[in-house]
């Protein structure tokens, strides 16, 4: 089961063999008292680094079915993507590209870009429980929401946050209340999001941190409805899930302004 | 003389004359007590879709029709106020609004809606969204930049209630999506309830604000006094209005509903011959029962050298009297009927999901129409008189010979 993966017991496994990456100085950890906004941004330009390409296996799972996809990804700073599906073969070629906050879709079968209206944004992404608004509002995080720290745990050694994020009053955010857990080496282990009766409606779960591309990085990305949504869905919501595996990331210091066009949407040849 | 017979010829058979009678009332009653239900129902739409931030005359720029999207707004809303000012007649209403597509969206839920930035003061006399609407929490107030009323079912289905947010999205003037947050400042019931499903209401400024929109809007609609005059109005205001914009009237506007209701007129005219041509079958029958068995009767009157034609007329005189009794009763009946129901109405609440796809309102106040009362009792009298004309010739007919030799 990938499941036992993800319990955070099972986290610090193979993280322990790296205590001291470069990509954590200890010593600005400790030169200032932690606060939540910092946490939260070093985390989040951790994960995503300045420019990164990656490819990842996505599995939307179901309690009847299962989907297995290969994507290959490219990202540069806290607003731009593109992503391809490369496998299955029949979804071959499918691209998502966002930019600032617009997102274009191309299917290769008939030819076409469409930019995503309105009406699509809180839809899945390719079937999965990402949304298009959680692709498409990702540096959110860091605009929307003010941080507070409300619990700080040891585990192996390693100090473990729990922040609250309430999102500011005028944001255009549908969660009442996210929360995250970052490790103190800025690895984002979970994240709940609330709504605004603060009952849980999705949990995004890291796991299985290891060395990749020059920093430890969890491999496995969980995103499950939370259990009490609703009668018809509590039943299965342990077997709904969407699980993300990266299988190579490389964090570059930059990749080239071209990359993130729609004109690289539509054109499979060149992006290889 | 002739009165008198005719009246003491019906009452030889009872029995048979109250079931002719019965079969008369019950048609008539049903004519007019359907007639009145259907114009209700008609009217009850035709009020819903006036209501419905229709209006009876509506002005929107060019395309905005074919596409209700905020690039089709109206920059110049001041010169058209002024203008509309000019020529409406006194006591009609109008309001601006800003209306768009949209997502609306919370933790939990999202769906398709219909966004209207509205003029908190000026739109209350103009549709149905009002202070009175609004069953928890308050109305807006101008200047309110992220209150929003949602309907009733709305927010069942999204399990919220006032003071939680719902996010909107759209699509600004730039072609960029437009999103931001409101707080759900109160809860509108509505007649119907696909109105409460499919719109939210924010103030235009607020509206102006996440569409990036500096000014105008994208649609006026006009209440004229007791709904009258629509026509010429229209034609007056385009006249002066430039051809950038385009004045519909409700019947434009609503398509489906003016088509439909002239499908309920010809629906009950034929409901009308319907009801008739079952009860001319009876009304034949009996009189001709009633013919042949008074057979030697007429025979006799024939040898007496009575004119055919006096015949026709006794006969006919006998039928007439019936219909009108039969048409009397049947009247005060149904007017009695429609009397009581318009009180309390007839209340569909049971079936209004089958009632809301015919764009019904759940409670339905029937409605007379004189032309639909004359019309039932034209029709049962008039031709009621001509299917009796059959047995009244046939007893015309007779020969004395004939008639006293038949036993």
């Amino acid at each position: 089961m990938l499941v036992c993966f993800l319990s955070t017991g099972l986290l610090n496994c193979r993280a322990g063999q790296q205590p001291a990456t470069p990509a954590v100085p200890d010593a600005m950890l400790y030169r200032k008292p932690v606060t939540g906004d910092f946490l939260v941004k070093k985390s989040f330009y951790y994960m995503r680094g300045t420019a990164s390409i990656s490819t990842v296996e996505m599995i939307v799972h179901r309690p009847e079915w299962e989907r297995h996809m290969t994507i290959n990804a490219w990202t540069r700073g806290d607003k731009n993507s593109i992503f391809f599906i490369t496998a299955p073969p029949k979804d071959n070629g499918n691209g998502t590209l966002k930019k600032g906050r617009g997102m274009w879709i191309f299917n290769p079968k008939i030819n076409r870009t469409i930019k995503l209206p309105p009406s699509m944004m809180s839809q899945s992404w390719m079937g999965s429980d990402f949304s298009n608004n959680d692709l498409s509002k990702t540096d959110s995080l860091l605009k929307d929401y003010t941080h507070r720290i409300v619990r700080t745990e040891t585990e192996n050694s390693l100090k473990i946050y729990t922040i609250d994020s309430t999102p500011k009053p005028d944001a255009p955010v549908i969660w009442g209340k996210l929360q995250l857990e970052i490790r103190q080496d800025f690895i984002l282990l979970k994240e709940v999001y609330y709504d605004e009766d603060s009952k849980p409606v999705k949990i995004l779960t890291t796991g299985d941190i290891q060395m990749m591309g020059n920093r430890l990085f969890p491999v496995m990305w969980k995103m499950q409805k939370a259990e009490s949504v609703e009668s018809d869905d509590s039943v299965n919501s342990k077997d709904k899930y969407t699980l993300l595996i990266y299988k190579k990331i490389k964090f570059v210091p930059d990749l080239p302004e071209r990359l993130f066009t729609l004109s690289n949407l539509k054109n499979p040849g060149k992006r290889r | 003389m002739q009165i008198q017979i005719a009246w003491r010829n019906i009452w030889r058979n009872p029995r048979r004359t109250m079931i002719m009678l019965t079969a008369m009332i019950i048609g008539i009653w049903s004519m007019i007590f359907l007639g009145g239900m259907m114009r209700g129902m008609m009217v009850g739409m035709i009020n819903n879709g006036i209501s419905t931030l229709t209006g009876d005359i509506q002005i929107h720029a060019k395309g905005y029709r074919d596409d209700p999207s905020i690039e089709y707004f109206m920059p110049d809303l001041k010169g058209i106020e002024k203008t509309i000012n000019k020529i409406l007649p006194r006591g009609s209403r109008y309001t601006s609004r800003i209306r768009v597509n949209a997502i609306a969206a919370n933790a939990r839920h999202s769906t398709g809606v219909t966004m209207v930035g509205i003029h908190p003061v000026k739109e209350p006399g103009v549709s149905f969204i009002g202070p009175g609407a609004v069953v928890h929490g308050r109305y807006l107030v101008p200047g309110n930049n992220n209150g929003i009323l949602i309907g009733r079912a709305m927010a069942e289905k999204f399990g919220t209630k006032t003071g939680h947010k719902i996010i909107l999205m759209s699509e600004n003037i730039q072609h960029d999506i437009a999103s931001k947050a409101f707080i759900i400042m109160g809860i509108f019931k509505a007649e119907m309830q696909s109105t409460e499903k499919h719109f939210v209401f924010v103030t235009s400024s607020s509206a102006r604000h996440m569409l990036k929109l500096a000014k105008g809007a994208s649609e006026i609609s006009i209440i004229l006094p007791h709904h009258k005059g629509d026509k010429k109005i229209t034609w007056n205001l385009r006249q002066a209005i430039p051809d950038s914009y385009e004045i519909h009237t409700w019947q434009e506007l609503l398509p489906i509903l003016t088509s439909y209701l002239k499908m309920f007129d010809g629906f009950m005219y034929i409901w009308f011959l319907v009801i008739f041509i079952a009860m001319g079958f009876g009304i034949v029958n009996t009189t001709l029962m009633a013919v042949y068995e008074r057979m030697k009767e007429f025979g006799l009157l024939k040898a007496l050298g009575m004119r055919p034609w006096l015949i026709i007329r006794s006969v006919l005189l006998e039928s007439f009297m019936l219909l009108v009794i039969g048409t009397a009763i049947g009247n005060c009946m149904g007017f009695l009927t429609i009397h009581f129901l318009s009180i309390t109405g007839i209340n569909l609440t049971s079936l209004s999901a089958g009632a809301e796809f015919a764009g019904l309102s759940r409670i339905i106040y029937p409605v007379l129409y004189p032309k639909d009362i004359i019309m039932a009792n034209v029709v049962v009298i008039g031709l009621g008189l001509v299917v009796s004309l059959y047995p009244a010739v046939k007893a015309a007919r007779f020969t004395p010979v004939e008639a006293l030799s038949h036993e």
